[in-house]
Formats: structure tokens, sequence, C-alpha cells
């Protein structure tokens, strides 16, 4: 839970587009990679995979065989299948806890950026209790309430990441209401929903979406953690994060069964993070200049 | 100056009152409660029923709030049915633990962190800056529960440097504690340097654009002392307020690693009293571990103000 | 999680842990005294007040068992040997008990320990004013008294003969406590216990140590062996090994869960591996009076499909024993024929078929690995007959009000290793009691379960409740996977650890080579 709002306001300064500086072959690797993941967990059931919950349980542990690419896990599943699927898993809750977080935060900061007064000191002051909640606490509570799922799962997740998006989103548009265009259209007579919408969200939305993608990364991490603490998706199915808490208990047996997800985590979180961080450059003059 | 202070803390009664209103709805929303804890097998109706009597659970949500919210007031946090210890007791058994993991953890996270920020500052836009920008991040993604286990195996089994798990108080043996500290500590370092870094190689970025750095450099003083004192120093006012979050914000959130390296911290605490319905100390708990967050921000927004004016004047 | 559920869960809920042996009779000379040992246990102790915390699960049982005596204790052979008491014995009808207490036996607080000591413990337990969960223990006994100093009696309600070896066990009911300490401490006294044993409380941080001393007076002279005893929860059970390994512990709570660890220690010199074949089993209750359940077609397909061999292996290397009856064969209810259904996935198979309809049901499981990988190989045993079970994850303190509340269908429980069957078997099948989870009503188990509770001859009573065995295999109310063996790995220079009688490790009386 450690990283949930690692919104961090370093105020990401938007000006409206600039060149773009050469993207770079990391940039279109990490992309090949994320289509190829996203590829895989998408088509798995026309995938020719053994089931992913089928054991046999007098084959454990099996190692790397024609059968099973990557052998099998302590209940002799197949690990390769369960990889695949656990990709679904991994990415449905790392992809929309986030877009709950940036719906509603972006929302909220966007509109308490830009109005000011009571609101903002309202919406900064509730996304303060959020983040004064001890994390773990909430999602016990609404994972022993409404019981456990991946949709319970991924709400919390992203309920708890709406302060982070919050305050990107308000740190950007306090800087951008100061700023020329904004004033003009007010000048001009824009009602608020036109400058809200057309002047402020389309700049607000590339360090948002930026945010976004480190989201993506965090919340796959998380809901590792979340997993190995019991709170994670019901079993048969299983994430990333499940099977390396699996895998962890037979490290000196079988390591493999914890460095294949950990790997395959490892590389997906890099390649977000890679493109979140070159779509970052594009829009924060500070690392652009140098 | 004042005012600002006054305004700031007066902030925070509101948002204290909320997270534990927060704190009991949610508390109340759990299915079972501490009757079924400590009746177990014998938790009939009658007897259920007979328990949450003398416990108080059964009065109305708001009226157990309110006569909790005059206790606190008073200073009297409660008293645990089940362990028959007060929240203070607990937390002041706890919180020293807490709160040496954190320092230790965001220490160690500096210290891997600075340097590192340093060195992509100064390349910014190379391709050592490009490759650490982007991996640093990614060492997020090795959960704690899986390195912890790996550091154990190296460390404490292998190579037998440092213990395994426990725990030991420090006035007792303040090298042992250290020790008994590194591995718990260098694991949540591993989770926090990369945003330090990330943080801080921003901020640095925009430093190194300043004119009187250029000015400093034109004057012939040397890189190292330019980037360390000149540079290093107005760049870390974001670290600082993010070190201080961090700090806040982890009281409570590390129960994994607690649990791994058995250290009797605040996270198994509130772990253990969720599991077993005790809400006094869940309540009080949580309470006490809101106001470390909110006071340790206000230093943190109190620190940031002193070493940058603008903020006092309405730039929040 | 089912059977994780027990380690857990249950256990810590209604383990009513058993004594270990503090006097093991072992050659004398052979044991050194000094040094001190750490032990690292499974969970946090909430505390000794029986007001407070019930019962003892087993981590508080074996720090129980350092600081408080019971009057007997059982010895290796399973036999009830003197302790605070030196002698008994009990009326023609084993209604009555009467126990001679040693002399010049002093608490830690230097009160003396004497007849109205333990009548004030027993009262204080049995005071329906009280509302202690451990009156149900001993609801069988109807009064205890003291007509001189040394003198106790118990008058039970109904014969038992096994009332000394009943009695051993280091729990909530039986450990002799100081009464003027819990009056004089209060709501302190929780976390400071004042007992007669050989260790006294020394230090004791929440959730971390808590350092056991020698106990310099006590009755039992050149014991203990140990200087000091230091006792840790280690929740994690990679890092509890590694500590082990490490040196940070020298013994260390276990279950088959963890067979990788255990095996690997099994075959390392430096490491000795205690095990204790227990009474009772790893059980599940199905809810007999919501469908599917409420046809026994089902539930004898769902039992016959489990192929528990296969299950020992897949998630314990083969170390859990198959249970085929709720005894076990720690218990001295052996059963020529116990009823068990055969694994046989083709006769399965026909009944669901039989029964006509989907079978679709949940199952609650315990949020932990250990009931993840259970309730998953149950998933997949089921599914092969075509029964399609969905696994609810539920935390720990959700599984038992939902249990007494009815709300499952299928339930994960535990039956703990005790010297005698009535107490659970009592509770979990006659018809009415709260524990009787699978809602299920038959004259004939309730006259077994009546008759076996107050008949005195032993054999008569293995007859009944082998006929309660079959009549629950038959039924398939209720099923067994495992039976309880419990395990303590500790480094090999440890000597003197005696068996585990309910799954307590008991240090008391452990010296180092």
């Amino acid at each position: 839970m450690a990283t949930l709002d690692l919104g961090i306001d370093q105020d990401v300064v938007a000006s409206p587009v600039r060149r773009a500086r050469r993207l770079g072959p990391l940039f279109w690797i990490a992309i090949g990679w994320m289509t190829f993941v996203f590829a895989l967990a998408a088509f798995a059931d026309l995938l020719p995979l053994p089931s992913p919950f089928d054991m046999d349980m007098l084959e454990r542990r099996a190692p790397i065989s024609a059968e099973h690419w990557l052998g099998t896990d302590g209940l002799g599943r197949d690990v390769l299948s369960r990889l695949i699927y656990g990709a679904r898993i991994s990415l449905i809750v790392g992809l929309c806890a986030p877009v709950i977080g940036l719906t509603i935060g972006g929302a909220l900061g966007i509109l308490a950026g830009y109005f000011r007064g009571r609101f903002e000191t309202l919406v900064v002051g509730s996304m303060d209790v959020l983040l004064a909640f001890p994390p773990l606490i909430l999602a016990l509570a609404v994972t022993a309430y409404l019981g456990q799922s991946l949709v319970n799962l991924t709400a919390i997740l992203g309920v708890l990441g709406i302060p982070a998006f919050m305050r990107v989103a308000r740190a950007t548009t306090l800087t951008l209401a100061q700023r020329e265009f904004v004033i003009a259209a007010q000048a001009l007579g824009a009602n608020h929903m036109r400058i809200l919408l057309r002047e402020l969200l389309p700049n607000v939305f590339l360090p948002l979406f930026a945010f976004f993608l480190l989201g993506v990364a965090v919340t796959i991490v998380v809901e590792g953690a979340l997993s190995f603490l019991g709170l994670g998706v019901p079993p048969p199915i299983s994430s990333w994060g499940i099977m390396i808490g699996e895998g962890r208990e037979s490290l000196e047996i079988a390591p493999r069964l914890a460095f294949i997800p950990a790997v395959t985590m490892f590389l997906t979180v890099l390649s977000f993070n890679l493109v979140g961080d070159t779509l970052r450059a594009l829009t924060d003059p500070r690392q652009g200049a140098l | 100056m004042l005012g600002f202070f006054a305004r700031r803390l007066l902030y925070l009664v509101p948002v204290l009152l909320a997270v534990s209103l927060l704190t009991f709805l949610i508390a109340s929303l759990l299915p079972g409660d501490l009757a079924y804890t400590i009746l177990g097998d014998q938790a009939t109706p009658e007897k259920v029923a007979a328990l949450r009597h003398d416990m108080g659970l059964d009065q109305p949500i708001w009226w157990r709030y309110l006569s909790w919210l005059g206790h606190v007031l008073q200073g009297d946090f409660g008293r645990s049915f089940r362990t028959g210890q007060t929240v203070l007791q607990a937390v002041a058994e706890r919180l020293p633990v807490s709160l040496e993991l954190m320092l230790l953890a965001q220490l160690g996270a500096l210290a891997i962190g600075i340097p590192l920020a340093i060195a992509c500052a100064v390349r910014s836009g190379s391709a050592f800056d490009r490759f650490m920008t982007g991996s640093a991040f990614s060492m997020l993604s090795v959960p704690a529960f899986l390195s912890a286990i790996l550091l154990i195996y190296l460390f404490a089994v292998e190579l037998r440097w440092l213990p395994a798990t426990g725990y030991v108080p420090f006035h007792e043996d303040p090298i042992g504690n250290l020790r008994s500290f590194l591995l718990p500590a260098l694991t949540l370092a591993l989770g926090e340097w990369p945003v330090l870094m990330r943080v801080l190689r921003s901020d640095m970025i925009a430093t190194l654009q300043e004119d009187y750095i250029a000015m400093a450099r034109a004057k012939g003083l040397k890189p190292s002392r330019i980037l360390l004192v000149h540079a290093l120093k107005p760049s870390s006012l974001t670290l600082v307020t993010v070190t201080g979050i961090n700090i806040g914000r982890l009281i409570g959130g590390t129960v994994i690693v607690e649990s791994i390296f058995a250290l009797p911290g605040i996270g198994r605490l509130l772990l253990s009293a969720i599991f077993t319905r005790d809400l006094i100390i869940l309540q009080g708990v949580v309470l006490i571990v809101a106001l470390g967050y909110v006071l340790i921000n206000f230093i943190v927004d109190m620190l940031y103000a002193v070493l940058d004016p603008r903020i006092r004047h309405g730039h929040a | 999680m089912k059977a994780a559920t027990r380690s857990r869960a249950l256990a810590r809920i209604f383990c009513v842990a058993v004594f270990g042996i503090a006097l093991i009779a072992s050659p004398a000379g052979a044991q050194k005294q000094g040094g001190s040992i750490t032990v690292g246990l499974e969970a946090d102790i909430p505390g000794f007040d029986p007001l407070k915390v019930g019962v003892f699960d087993t981590a508080a049982s074996t720090a129980a068992a350092a600081i408080f005596d019971t009057l007997t204790y059982l010895d290796d052979k399973g036999v009830a040997q003197p302790k605070l008491a030196l002698s008994w014995s009990s009326s023609e009808d084993f209604k009555t008990w009467t126990f001679k207490l040693r002399p010049g036996v002093k608490f830690h607080d230097g009160t003396p320990f004497n007849a109205a000591a333990a009548k004030a413990n027993f009262d204080r337990q049995k005071d329906p004013a009280n509302k202690c969960r451990c009156a149900f223990y001993i609801s069988g006994i109807k009064d205890a008294q003291a007509p001189d100093e040394l003198t106790l009696v118990y008058n039970l309600n109904d014969p038992s003969v096994n009332f000394p070896a009943i009695i051993t066990i280091p729990s909530s009911n039986w450990v002799m406590q100081s009464p003027t300490a819990w009056k004089t401490k209060g709501d302190e006294y929780n976390r400071n216990p004042v007992g007669t044993g050989p260790y006294v409380l020394k230090s004791w941080a929440a959730g971390d140590r808590m350092v056991l001393e020698r106990n310099p007076d006590y009755w039992n002279k050149g014991r203990p062996y140990l200087d000091r005893l230091v006792l840790k929860p280690l929740p994690d059970a990679q890092s509890r090994f590694a500590s082990l390994q490490s040196g940070e512990a020298d013994v260390i709570w276990d279950d088959e869960y963890d067979a990788d660890n255990i095996q690997k220690a099994q075959k390392d010199p430096k490491f000795k591996v205690h095990t204790y074949v227990g009474s009772g089993a790893q059980v599940y209750a199905f809810n007999t009076k919501v469908a599917p359940f409420d046809d026994v077609r089902v539930r004898q397909a769902l039992v016959m499909a489990l192929d528990r061999k296969k299950m020992s292996q897949a998630i314990t290397n083969g170390l859990a024993r198959p249970a085929s009856n709720p005894f076990g064969d720690g218990s001295w209810v052996k059963c020529k024929d116990d009823g068990a259904l055969p694994f046989d996935i083709e006769k399965a198979k026909a009944l669901i078929k039989d029964y006509g309809k989907p079978v679709d049901f949940k199952m609650i499981v315990t949020a932990t690995p250990r009931g993840r990988t259970v309730g998953q190989v149950l998933q997949q045993f089921w599914k092969q007959v075509g029964a399609n079970m969905e696994i609810e994850q539920v935390d720990q303190a959700t599984v038992v009000p939902r249990a007494f509340m009815r709300q499952f269908q299928l339930t994960p429980w535990r039956i703990v290793d005790l010297a005698d069957p009535d107490a659970q078997m009592y509770a979990n099948f006659r018809t009415g009691s709260p524990v009787a989870l699978a809602n299920y009503s038959n004259p004939e188990l309730d006259m077994l379960l009546e008759r076996a509770r107050v008949t005195a001859d032993q054999a008569k009573r293995i007859e009944d409740y082998c006929a309660v065995s079959r009549l629950v295999n038959k039924e398939a109310i209720w099923f067994w996977t495992f039976q309880n063996t419990y395990y303590a790995l500790s480094s090999a220079k440890v000597k003197g650890l005696p068996k585990m009688y309910s799954g307590v490790i008991d240090v008391s009386g452990v010296w180092l080579e």
C-alpha cells in the first residue's frame, strides 16, 4: 500500500504541446511488450493453452517441458497458462482502478483548482481524510463487508488512488488558470463549462494521463500486496501478485514459481513507466530543456 | 505568519473528526464483532447478546461515537476488552518501533535516491538518466513480501550477518537494535527510493537552469560544490514534503514487513485489531495514526512555508 | 483454507490447549542447568485471564505451561501423573473426585497455593455472572469443594473415568492462577499473570517478546533447567523457519502446510523435528437445511469424490494423514468399522446424476494462503464429479459468526485434540447445540451421544462413538480430511521437549546440551 499516492505534487506544468523529441527505441520496445501482454490476455481463450485451473496433483512443481512450457506450480497447474490468465486480472485491476482515480480525482482536482474557495477547501480536506485513514483498514473493511471480488478489489484500489490524481489535476489547473489563454477566454465571456471543457481539460489531460500510466504500474504492485494479505480476488483465478505470493512458499525448491511472474510484472511495470515518462517529457519543459 | 500557523492547525480538527467518524462507520460495517471473537465456539445468541451488552456494543452507533469522542477529548482512549491493555499503552509500546522503522527506511531511501538523482540531473536526457528513471520506478514492482524473504535468505541464513527476525529495544542494546532494523528498513527503502529520486531529479534539473548556477559556473566554482551547495538545497523542497508524507503515511502501512520480520509495530496492531474486531483498539489507533499523519504534514507545511515565503502568501 | 482454517482461525478461537508435560521423566544427570532459548510461536498471545480471553490458543498455552501448573500432567504414555496434586481417588460411580494437594507450594506473588485457591479458580469460571466462555468446558462439573487446606473435591454431574487426564491440559480451565493477583490487578491481570509454575513473567511487550525467568522458589527442586525462556510471535512461516536456520529461534511452531521446511529440517542433523499425532481432525460441515445439501446424495457424492491421499500429497508433500472419522489415530476411540465412505468417483458421479439438478454451491474459506490452497484442491475434486463449488474467502473473524448464524452452505471447522471426545462430539452433533452446524437432527444420534457421555465403561463408550461415526459418515453431514498432527522444529541441542498434547509446545522442562 506504500505507494498509492505517488501523486507527488511536483507541479506538472503543462504547456500546449511541444515538439516531440525522438521517442527512442526503448519507447517502442515498451509499447511492443505492452501490446504483446494485452494481446495474450485478451485472446487467452483462443490460445492452445491447458486450463489454468486443472491440477495434476502428482506432477507438482514439474520442470519446464514440451507439455508445460514454463513448468507447473505447487498444485500441478500449468504456469504459462496461469501467467497469461493472471495477466487478465492484473491488467483489469491495474487499468480499471486508475481509471476510477483518474475520473473522480481528475474531475475534483480540475474543479477545485478552477473554482477555488470553499469547494477547494472541502475537496482538499476530504482527500486529507482519505490519506490520513490507514488504507489497509479501508481495504479490509470493504472486503469483509461486501465480499471479495474483482469488482470490489478494483473499486478499493480506485478510491485509494483518488487523492493522488486530485493533487496532480489541481496543481496543473492552478497554474493553467492564470495563463493567458484561460484569462483571454474569460475576458471573451466564455462560461465556466466552456472554459473547463475546452480550455482546461485538454491541457490537464496529458499530465494526468502520464500520471495514469504510473498509476497502472503502482496498482498492479499494490494488488499483489493486498492479495498477500488475503484480500485479493477469490481463487481459483489468480493475479501475478498471487502467483508471486504462492511461489514464495517454495523459493528454495522451485524459485522460478516466484520469479517468472515477478519478472513478467517487472517488465510490464517498466513498460508502462517508460511510456508514461516519455509522454510526460513531452509536457514537462523542465525535462526537455537541458 | 502566526495567523497562517493557527489557520493550518485549526484545519486539522475537522480532518481528524472526519477520520474518527469514518473509522466508526467502517467498523460498524464489519460482520461479526468482538463478542464472537471472545466467545468462539460458545457464541450462542444469548451469550453474544449478553456480552455485547456488557461491552456496550448494543447501543446505537451515534451514541457510541459520541461517548467515545467524549472520552477521547478527556484523554481517555479506552481499554481493549480482550487484552485489557489501554489504547495508549498499546500505542506507546508499538509506536517507537514503527517510527524507527520509518525513519531508517527513509534514511535508506534518501541515501540511495539523492546520489542517483544528482547523477541523473547532471546528465539529464542522457542514456544513463533515461535508464535510471525508467528502471528505478519498476523497482517498485518487486513486492516487499518477496524482497523481504530474499534479503533474509541472503543476509541472515546464508551470510549470517544480520538477524532474520526480531526486535531489540534500543535502550537494551543499541547495536542489536540497529541490526534488527537493517533488513526491514532496507526492504522498505527499496520501495521508496525511486519516488524520492524522481522528485529530486526533476527539481534539480529546474534549479540547474537558474541564472545563479550559470553565474557560479562562470565564476569557476568547483562543479561538486555547485551541485551540493548551490543546487541541492534549493532543490530539496519537494523532497522534504514527500519524505514527510511518506513517514506519516507509512506508520501503520507496513504490516507486511512487520509480519515477516516479526517487528511489533502499529501495522500488526491494526491488523489484529481488525481481525479480532477489537474496535476500541482499532478506533483509538486509527485516530492516533491519523493524528501523527496530519501533524507530520503540518510540520512539513510549516517547514515549507519557512523555506519558501511564497507559500504563506496564498500559492498553496 | 478450510484446512488452513484449522490452523489459524479456528485453532485460535477454540483450541483447548493441552499442557505439555513439564515433568517428563528423563534419566537423571543428563540434564544441564542454565542457558536460555527463544521459541517462535505462530501468533500473538492476547493474555491469560480466562474471563478476558476465554480459552487459550496454542501460543498462549505454551506460555501458560511455563508460568502455571496444573493439578496433574500426562506422561509420554498418556497416563495422568502428579503435579500440584499428589494423589487422587474417585467415588465408586466416578462422579466425585478427591485430590490431595502438594503442600508448601507458593504462587509467584508469595501467596500460598491451597484447596481454597483452586476452588476460587473454579468458582470464578463457573460463576454465571462472569459469562466466561471457559465455563462450557467445565459444565459437566457441579462444584468444587475445599474441605481442608490440602483437599480439593470436584463433584461431577455425570461419571467421568478419565477426569485426572482431562485436567492435565494447560488451558484456561485447569491452570492454577493466583486469586490474590487477579483481585488486586483487575484489568491489568490479563497481561501480568501469576502462577506457581517453573518460570516467572519478567517482561512482555505486546506483539513481541515475552521474557520468562527461572522461578528460584519452584516447588520441584532442581527444576527448571533453563535460566530464561523468550517467547516471540513469528507470524510468517517462511521467516519463522529462516529464524530457526539463522539461530534467532531455538524452537518454532510449525504445521504440515509448511511441509517443504519440515522435510528440510528432517534431513538436517542440526535440527530436530518433533511431531505428535493427536486425536481430532480437520473437518467441514454441510448445512443440511439448504439446497443442495438438503439431499443426502449430494453430500455423499462430494465426500466420495475426495482423494485424501492425493490431496495430502498435493498440499503437504504427503505429511498429512487422511482421516476417516472424527477421532483419529491419536484417540482411544478405535473403530473396526467407522463407516467411512469410499473414494469412488464413478459412484459420486452417479449420485449427482441421480440428484438430477445442477450442484452449485459456495464454500467458506478463510483468506489465508493455506485456506486458498485447500479450497482450490477441493474445488478441483468436486469439479471432476460435476459439482461446481465457488470459493468465498472471508477473514478469520467472520467464520465464527457465519457458522453460528448458519449463513453458509459449507464451512470449515475443527475438532481439536482433547483427552476425551465427549465435549466436542456432543456439541457438534447433538440436536439443537449451537455448534451442531449441520442443522441435522436424528434421535438415534442424540441417544448415542447422551448414552456415551454418562457411561463409565470405556469399551461401551467406544462402541457408541463408533456408531456415531458410522451414522455421521453415512449421512455425510460433516466430513473429515486430515487427522491432527502437530509439529515443532528445534535446534538439535534442545532436549527434553515432551509430546505436544493438543499441539502445545511445552518448553518448560527442556534443557540445552
